[in-house]
């Protein structure tokens, strides 16, 4: 089973580029950014009824 | 006229989709449950009648109605950039999936008609409430449905059919549709439900009013009957889905179970462990203001939350040191040090099995102690704390499940799938791989 393991890893992503690196965290930003100030707007403009 | 290949400076095309999408995603599952919730709510309300329920329906239908519009724009924003910068698989899935999205955009239109009918109509509709609960579900039905559509999209594009595309009901229901739905389904109400707790216990720590304080407390432990309710059921789901991966797309499964990104299998069961702990320290924390007091059972939540504890532990262990290997986390040789305890067998099969029969024996103690009632409004702070939590990390949850699931297509990257073994991240058709016939057009695709 170790063996298959490592062999299925033999073409690996475990060093990827520090473009790429850079983008999933900026991507994760973005999310959490988008979401956030979406939600925060739709409070903002409900909470006074 | 030629297809232009568009990238976008610095973010680069796939990251803009992965953004829109996943934010998408994370209003989409919120207003899919939370409009089920709010119409059972309302019916509870009409079967108890405790107005808390109808207070509570009514605010989370409006809140619903203002937030599609944020869903829906990301939606028809993430068509829009897909269409542009990712012209030529666009026209391959329309080929593919012509009635599916079809019958996406009806099941889209519908759910907004009937949602804003539902809240419109509420006063109107007031003396014949058993119809007007019936608007909300419908709406819930149809948000399930648009749901189930894009679900067969994206199942295909991990999973592609073994069959001719022109075969509409193989191609729709292609390995991992069926657990892809069941998973997306049940965690649509778990999602919403951990938000409307963490909502509720928001309200609760700023209101001051003591009819508020009762009405928020009452809010968080009714979202996180949703919440974990529906949580508990995920590992067997999860796991039906995983099989079906493994079975359709190995190289995929492999990626994200036992190769370099096998660290997001373990984040993922982080979050699930921090969420099922606070709830049930939560749950221990409630059983002190039942109306009827339960200290035995008490007791027995105390033991469960310790076999929480040591079953999500044995879920977060990892199989060898190379933790985390595109940041550098890798410790005392890596991949060549095997942790055992981190293994899938027989361990972290004991700790999903064993973190769902205590999740079960916990949600029966409390729903027991609900039946009953609680004395609402005297929650302590760090329950609410953990209530607020449980919402902050449903949310990473979701964007690391979204992930995962994506980034599996990609394998060694040499090439990354946008249909798994069919057509690669530039969107070349590759048919030699390619189990479902016919992507090429001619005898097949007509």
């Amino acid at each position: 089973m170790m063996e298959l393991a490592l062999l299925l890893q033999a073409g690996d992503t475990g060093d990827p580029t520090s473009i790429g690196l850079f983008r999933f965290f900026l991507g994760f930003f973005l999310i959490v950014l988008i979401f956030s100030s979406f939600l925060f707007f739709t409070y903002w403009i409900s909470k006074d009824e | 006229m030629p297809i232009g290949d568009l990238d976008v400076p610095i973010i680069g095309k796939n990251t803009v989709i992965a953004v829109l999408v996943q934010a998408h995603v994370l209003f989409a599952a919120f207003i899919i449950g939370a409009v089920i919730i709010a119409a059972t709510s309302e019916y509870l309300g009409l079967v108890t009648k405790q107005p808390r329920y109808e207070r509570f329906a009514r605010n989370l239908a409006r809140f619903i109605v203002l937030l599609f519009a944020s869903g829906a724009a990301l939606a028809i924003t993430f068509v829009l950039a897909l269409v542009t910068l990712f012209p030529v698989f666009f026209s391959y899935l329309q080929n593919i999936f012509f009635w599916v999205f079809l019958v996406e955009a009806f099941m889209f239109l519908g759910q907004i008609i009937i949602v804003y009918a539902w809240y419109n109509v509420w006063d109107k509709l007031a003396y014949r409430k058993s119809l007007h609960v019936v608007f909300g579900f419908v709406a819930g039905f149809f948000g399930l449905m648009a749901m189930t559509m894009i679900n067969a999209v994206a199942s295909f594009m991990l999973t592609p059919a073994e069959a001719p595309v022109n075969d509409v009901a193989r191609t729709f229901l292609n390995q991992t549709n069926v657990p892809l739905n069941m998973h997306r389904f049940v965690g649509n109400f778990s999602y919403a439900g951990f938000l409307i707790a963490g909502w509720g216990a928001w309200r609760y720590l700023r209101s001051t009013r003591e009819d508020d304080r009762e009405y928020y407390d009452w809010m968080g432990h009714f979202g996180l009957i949703w919440g974990f309710g529906f949580l508990i059921l995920q590992p067997v789901i999860g796991y039906g889905y995983l099989k079906g991966i493994r079975e359709s797309a190995p190289e995929a499964f492999n990626v994200i179970m036992l190769g370099d990104k096998s660290w997001l299998f373990l984040l993922l069961m982080f979050w699930i462990a921090l969420m099922t702990v606070a709830s049930t320290a939560y749950f221990v924390h409630k059983l002190r203001f039942a109306v009827k007091p339960m200290p035995m059972m008490r007791k027995m939540t105390i033991g469960a939350l310790g076999f929480t504890v040591l079953f999500t532990v044995l879920n977060i262990i990892p199989s060898n040191a190379s933790l985390v290997p595109q940041i550098g986390l890798v410790f005392a040789g890596g991949e060549d040090t095997q942790i055992p305890l981190g293994s899938m067998y027989p361990w972290k099969y004991i700790g999903l099995i064993g973190l769902m029969i205590v999740g079960f024996f916990v949600i029966a103690l409390y729903l027991k102690a609900t039946a009953s009632g609680f004395h609402f409004g005297r929650s302590s702070r760090w329950s609410q704390y953990a209530l607020i939590s449980s919402a902050v990390i449903v949310v990473l949850t979701m964007i690391t499940m979204g992930y995962t699931r994506e980034t599996a297509r990609r394998v060694d990257n040499d090439p990354g799938w946008l249909i798994y073994n069919c057509i690669t991240m530039d969107q070349e058709l590759v048919t030699d791989l390619c189990l479902a016939e016919g992507l090429e057009g001619g005898e097949g695709g007509e």
